[in-house]
């Protein structure tokens, strides 16, 4: 109970409030204009971060991206233009409800659903994380090494486009992470004789890079200014939202545990737990026939999905350090800045710190519904921000926070190359999820592989001697299996169809 | 900006090569093959492979792929102007924002930049001087961040 309180103390202080609620705002922001994501929402926030305690530097990611993924769902209703990429899936069903006069209701659904999901979401995560941190604590380096390899492997797995492009994604993200000081011998590896590297590649500047600069770039060439927005009358936001809600409460639970469970994948974020929800809705739908026509039930599960992925994240995050997405990716190289490692034993040495989180997506949860209703009603002038005016002031905001955290130039020119590589990456469908988590799992690894190495004598069969290592080990053989099987079997597919009849 | 596989598969066979060649000098545990070169062998073969299935793919594809394809929107000059700007106006503050000092620099960058998006120059300069304001008094004065005065130093001290 001590640690309860503390944890309440921690959380309910006047800056740590004024904190959460300032980057919920920020947050609902980002998330509501088209073209800015939840994941660049929080590396723009990173480097402010850097200058706060971990609680409120936690606290301002999760209310920011909890208020992102769900403002994304407010120009997709009334502008057919989704906000982040988690919004996706259902953004023609909210526009055809628009269309019936019912924007009011899909809006006032999406906050509700978006708050339900998000708490089954924190849920979970209470009940579970603290039990598999427990069991974990008997891990050794087999077993983190091969936590870690599943984990990218999944990233691998569930990212779209082709595998050999994501695996060769992971080995850039790996590569970078070697950079710097090796954590076996500690020689200077690949520093190209510079002094700047020898800390190894800073973590504000790529992640600004990769997920800002790359964003800027793509918009910017083709700047469009949104078309007006519809009014929204705040009475009719909430009625009707009830009994649509008691109607498909089936589908919220299943959704939000869905959402929680695709959210815990690496590499498998929102936008991939809204996608599936949506689909699973329609399958189990009794009127499926109704999808696609401005019908509530795929909104409300899709919506209760994608949050609850934003939760369902932090479970290997927090229990093995191992990002369950980009976001939770970010945050463990905040965490790992400030000098807290994540890992089984965050839950035995500081366990306030982990209610502290708890407590503060309860919270950021809560508050979305108030401060998403107030954002609806000023979707108006927030989606009427001009986009010429916008991002070259995120740029100068990019080029500050990447020199901000070292005070160093060398940071800006990290930023630049590494925007510019990104770019060219992902516009070759080269998915960027896999490299920014090898970046942060690429030490994890290593430092496990070595330590399993010496201690097995190089006898390989050793990664495989203990019961959990062991069944770890043999599911990411079996999903490199199937990834080589699906890729060979698309080739194959792709032989014939090109094979004139 | 869409680029045959077979080019990328080139650039991640020299990269990968590259990192083979640079970890033979490495030292190795006493006693011990293994060390510090150990894991980027591992990850440069694993490139390596990815990088020769990718120029076989690309060259497979070749007929639908061209080499280097432009995205339609750089060919337009306004487009390519733009999207141009985000490296032009990181390097410039990179090398001007120290000798010159950060109050002189970033308005006048962003006010180029904001002109050359808004096509309004008045409005541009006018916000180009707010921000910089502002990100300075929330930088510096709040977050304490020792951003570059450059020839204002002598003026200020």
């Amino acid at each position: 109970m001590d640690v309860f309180y503390s944890a309440l103390e921690q959380v309910f202080r006047p800056d740590v409030l004024l904190i959460i609620l300032g980057s919920s705002i920020y947050g609902i922001v980002i998330g509501a204009i088209p073209g800015l994501t939840a994941t660049m929402g929080t590396a723009l926030l990173v480097p402010i971060t850097f200058f706060m305690d971990p609680i409120p530097a936690i606290g301002a990611i999760v209310s920011a991206t909890t208020m992102a993924i769900f403002a994304g769902d407010i120009p997709g209703a009334l502008l057919r233009i989704p906000g982040t990429p988690a919004s996706a899936a259902y953004t023609d069903e909210a526009y055809q409800m628009r269309e019936k006069g019912l924007v009011e209701l899909a809006l006032g659904t999406n906050v509700i659903c978006s708050m339900i999901g998000g708490l089954v979401g924190v849920l979970v995560l209470v009940l579970a994380a603290p039990q598999i941190a427990e069991f974990s604590l008997m891990f050794s380096s087999y077993e983190y090494f091969w936590l870690a390899v599943l984990g990218l492997s999944c990233a691998i797995m569930v990212s779209r486009g082709s595998a050999i492009k994501s695996t060769l994604s992971l080995t850039i993200g790996l590569m970078l992470s070697m950079i710097g000081i090796d954590v076996v011998m500690g020689i200077k590896r690949f520093t190209f004789g510079d002094t700047e590297l020898v800390g190894g590649i800073s973590i504000i500047p790529t992640l600004i890079g990769m997920f800002a600069i790359t964003e800027i770039l793509r918009k910017i060439g083709e700047l469009r200014e949104l078309p007006p927005v519809p009014p929204v009358h705040v009475s009719r936001m909430m009625s009707g939202v009830g009994s649509s809600i008691w109607k498909y409460k089936g589908g919220i639970t299943r959704s939000s545990l869905l959402g929680t469970m695709i959210g815990a994948l690496p590499g498998a974020g929102a936008d991939i737990a809204a996608w599936v929800s949506y689909a699973v809705s329609k399958k189990f739908s009794k009127t499926p026939e109704k999808y696609g026509t401005g019908h509530i039930e795929g909104i409300v599960s899709a919506s209760s999905a994608n949050n609850a992925a934003l939760s369902g994240a932090y479970v290997p995050t927090l229990v093995f350090g191992i990002p369950g997405d980009t976001i939770t990716a970010i945050l463990i190289g905040v965490l790992l800045m400030k000098g807290i490692t994540p890992g089984p034993m965050v839950f035995v040495m500081d366990a306030g710190l982990v209610n502290a989180i708890f407590m503060v997506f309860v919270l950021a949860n809560i508050i979305m519904v108030p401060i998403g209703i107030g954002a609806v009603l000023m979707s108006r002038h927030v989606l009427g921000i001009p986009q010429a005016i916008l991002f070259p002031i995120i740029l100068l905001f990019c080029v500050i926070g990447a020199y901000a955290a070292n005070n160093t130039l060398f940071d800006v020119w990290v930023m630049l190359v590494v925007g510019l590589v990104a770019y060219v990456l992902e516009e070759n469908d080269f998915p960027l999820a896999p490299m920014i988590l090898a970046l942060i799992l690429g030490p994890l690894i290593e430092e496990n592989f070595m330590k399993s190495m010496i201690k097995a004598d190089g006898n390989l069969l050793d990664f495989f001697s203990r019961p959990v290592s062991g069944t770890l080990g043999v599911v990411t053989l079996a999903i490199w299996a199937v990834l080589i099987v699906m890729s060979l079997r698309n080739r194959h597919r792709k032989q014939t169809a090109d094979i004139p009849a | 900006m869409k680029i045959n596989d077979a080019l990328f598969g080139i650039v991640f066979v020299i990269v990968a090569s590259a990192i083979l060649i640079t970890v033979q000098s490495f030292p190795t545990l006493p006693d011990q093959p293994y060390g510090p070169a150990t894991f980027p062998t591992i990850i440069a073969i694993i490139m390596l492979l990815g990088g020769i299935a990718l120029c076989i793919s690309g060259y497979r594809e070749r007929a639908h792929q061209p080499l280097i394809q432009i995205a339609a929107i750089m060919k337009t000059r306004d487009g390519l102007v733009r999207m141009a700007s985000v490296p032009v106006f990181m390097v410039l503050y990179i090398l001007l924002s120290k000798p010159v000092g950060f109050p002189i620099v970033v308005p006048v960058l962003l006010a180029a930049f904001l002109t050359i998006t808004t096509r309004k120059w008045l409005l541009s300069v006018v916000i180009a001087v707010a921000t910089t304001a502002a990100l300075w008094l929330f930088f510096v004065d709040f977050l304490m961040v020792s951003l570059p005065l450059g020839i204002l130093t002598k003026v200020i001290y």
